[in-house]
């Protein structure tokens, strides 16, 4: 089954991506720029052969992609050696790896993020059959020369291994093609090339944070077998001796993996809702329960209409969702009412459901943060808050209630991947929805006199984790915020004021005069202009502004934490604003 | 698309028509790396090579490897597409749809009766 993702927009900004290759590409590039999936890509291939040099000194723009694909025994000229059967020091394989890896961590600086793919070996190298695994044996050292790359390259923030094996398994026995080698300088056949152009886009998709975050699940005959309204759940086929059975569960523990990896689940089911939170909470066997969906419809209503609202919900958009559902009038209801709603295509034999689930490439994530793993908790908690909310007259004292703490922290090491992680999937609370790769940032904070803030928030109900970025700029006597990002999971708990108290507080502790903010609008970032327009501060057209003079009031009840150091954009002056809330002025009316 | 060897015709014409398919089934694998503008029409009169044909070399080399590979899945044997030159003027076999599918014929036909 093709894994299906969004379609281009029209209009939609091609992404560059540079092939750089010790063979000919050119037919990979042809796959990229034929494939109508989203992103649009442009393919620029480098002269081949020509890896080092041009790795050394692309001639790139650092919004520009690249893709590494060499041939181990062209770029490690030891384990050519060993192929031709000659005894290789492992010293001089890891010498000739070290330079590889190396100039990869050089070049990371000169684009958005790398591709390399991992090696592999035509199957009809079979190295002496028995010998291939024993010492110098070519698939041996075949797999420690993968394993010491994607060591090398572990920690770089902006290069990822791709798993080159998996497009040639895809393409069949016939993956390399001597004939096309001799041919045209290629060594694969085009099957191999067109599955690399898939993984590529989603790898792309994935830097560019435009993953899709929502699975939305129906029940019956798709999370286990039968109808249980008609069945009973005792009649239900999940596990047990039965081959069917054993398929819905390892369906269920493939959702449940994609679970773990920050994806939210809900369920849109047409059933009596007591019935399937019975079966949910006691069939045995069950793997998914109740508490691992984020949200759930489960009533006699239209499923579009329910998906629409299970989105908003979650504070999602409808690009963020897919649905499953192994009735195909249902998957076409949706499909026609909600275009943007990926509906894959589903198998009528159960026993490829867990491995159809597996091919879809929509869920690809550059990285796994904390904050992913726990994501369906912290919307239940978001629930129980939403429930806890009801039960409070007014919101100031449901505020008060909540005991909401907030903990600023510096740009670091230890927190670089989710920071930058929420500046790239975040649209509402966005003031400049700038997307920066963990380079860019890099980069863009070791330049002029400028921070970056981290905020972490917790309440009674729970940890919300890292849900904030603040980022400002000195000029002169004017601080600019530059970034200002929040999770729509924390919106409206008056966090947002905390960050520019923080960013007022760390102003004064400078000595300048005002912080400004500017707002650029976007489709989907409307929340953020109007927390701006409450906020207090002077406002003309999209522009705000703040007097530096005056303190900007803590909001009442939320406790603050942290210490804004301001010695690296001050000039060499150390200054510290130890953060303070006990002195808060009253709150600000919304 | 596989063509079955079982359905593996044995007389001249529907010969051709069977390797006519093989063809355009590679055709249709090829035209996905295409841009759309330079996809293949499926029919004999396409000229596919040299003045006024859809194909470069690279694509020539592309359509020649999945086409070995289709009718090697459906005659059961392999046939070599490159021993006469597919690039050359002169041999022109790869120039339409009509003439490639003559020249497999006549390989298919040397190979099956000797």
């Amino acid at each position: 089954m093709d894994a299906p993702r969004s379609n281009q927009n029209q209009g939609e900004t091609a992404v560059k991506l540079h092939l750089i290759s010790d063979f000919n590409l050119d037919t990979l590039g042809n796959c990229l720029a034929n494939n109508d999936l989203s992103p649009r890509v442009t393919a620029q291939p480098a002269p081949f052969g020509q890896v080092f040099p041009t790795l050394l000194q692309p001639n790139s723009d650092p919004s520009d992609f690249a893709l590494v694909w060499t041939l181990p025994e062209k770029i490690i000229p030891g384990f050519e050696q060993a192929l031709n059967g000659e005894q290789v020091d492992e010293t001089q394989l890891r010498a000739e790896l070290n330079q590889f890896g190396d100039c990869l961590l050089a070049a990371q600086k000169h684009f958005r993020a790398i591709f390399v793919v991992s090696w592999t070996l035509p199957g009809y190298r079979r190295g002496n059959g028995m010998l291939s695994m024993r010492k110098s044996g070519p698939r041996k050292l075949l797999l420690k020369l993968n394993l010491m790359l994607a060591d090398k390259l572990e920690d770089s923030p902006s290069i990822y291994l791709l798993d080159g094996q998996r497009w040639l398994d895809e393409a069949g026995k016939n993956a390399y093609s001597p004939k096309l080698w001799y041919l045209t300088k290629t060594p694969f056949q085009p099957k191999v090339l067109s599955a690399a152009a898939r993984d590529l886009k989603a790898a792309i998709a994935a830097v560019l944070g435009s993953s899709r975050k929502l699975l939305v699940l129906d029940l019956d005959d798709t999370l286990w077998g039968g109808i249980v309204g008609d069945v009973g759940l005792e009649n239900l086929r999940l596990g047990g001796h039965d081959h069917i059975g054993e398929a819905f569960l390892d369906f269920q523990r493939a959702i449940k993996a994609l679970r773990n990896r920050g994806i939210l689940l809900a369920i849109a089911s047409k059933n009596e809702e007591n019935i399937a939170l019975e079966a949910l909470g006691k069939h045995p066997e069950m793997l998914l329960r109740a508490e691992d969906f984020a949200a759930r419809r489960i009533n006699w209503n239209d499923k579009a209409a329910n998906i629409v609202e299970l989105a908003e919900e979650l504070n999602l958009g409808l690009q963020s969702v897919v649905f499953i559902d192994d009735n195909p009038v249902e998957r076409a209801r949706v499909r026609e009412a909600l275009p943007e709603v990926l509906v894959p295509e589903w198998p009528e034999d159960k026993t490829l459901y867990a491995s159809s689930l597996g091919e879809l490439d929509c869920f690809d994530s550059a990285y796994v943060t904390a904050e992913d793993a726990s994501r369906n908790e912290m919307y239940a908690e978001e629930a129980e808050r939403k429930r806890a909310r009801a039960t409070i007259t007014s919101a100031e004292e449901w505020l008060l209630s909540a005991q909401t703490a907030v903990k600023a922290e510096e740009f670091s090491e230890a927190n670089r991947e989710r920071v930058v992680q929420l500046l790239n999937k975040t649209n509402q609370m966005n003031l400049m929805t700038r997307r920066l790769s963990s380079q860019e940032l890099q980069n863009w904070l070791s330049g002029g006199r400028r921070k970056l803030w981290a905020f972490r928030v917790s309440d009674r109900f729970g940890d919300s984790g890292l849900t904030g970025i603040l980022s400002l700029e000195v000029d002169g006597g004017t601080a600019r915020i530059v970034d200002f990002v929040m999770s729509c999971r924390v919106m409206g708990r008056n966090v947002e004021r905390v960050m520019v108290a923080c960013a007022v507080q760390y102003g004064s502790a400078l000595g300048l005069e005002e912080l400004q903010a500017e707002y650029l609008p976007t489709a989907k970032n409307k929340p953020c202009l109007t927390f701006w327009t409450s906020s207090g501060f002077g406002q003309k057209e999209n522009r705000f502004s703040w007097p530096l003079r005056d303190p900007y009031p803590f909001p009442a009840g939320i406790e603050v934490d942290g210490v804004l150091s301001a010695s690296s954009t001050s000039g060499g002056t150390a200054v510290s604003a130890q953060l303070d809330s006990r002195d808060s002025l009253p709150q600000l009316s919304n | 698309m596989n063509v079955s060897v079982t359905q593996t015709p044995q007389n001249g014409a529907s010969r051709f028509d069977h390797v006519l398919k093989v063809i355009y089934a590679s055709v249709s694998e090829l035209n996905q790396q295409l841009p759309k503008e330079q996809r293949i029409e499926q029919t004999p009169a396409t000229v596919l090579f040299g003045d006024g044909g859809r194909l470069d070399s690279l694509g020539l080399a592309n359509f020649i490897v999945i086409t070995e590979q289709k009718l090697d899945e459906s005659f059961g044997f392999q046939i070599d597409l490159t021993a006469d030159d597919p690039f050359s003027s002169a041999t022109g076999h790869f120039r339409t749809i009509h003439s490639l599918a003559t020249y497999i014929s006549d390989l298919v036909t040397r190979k099956t009766e000797g």
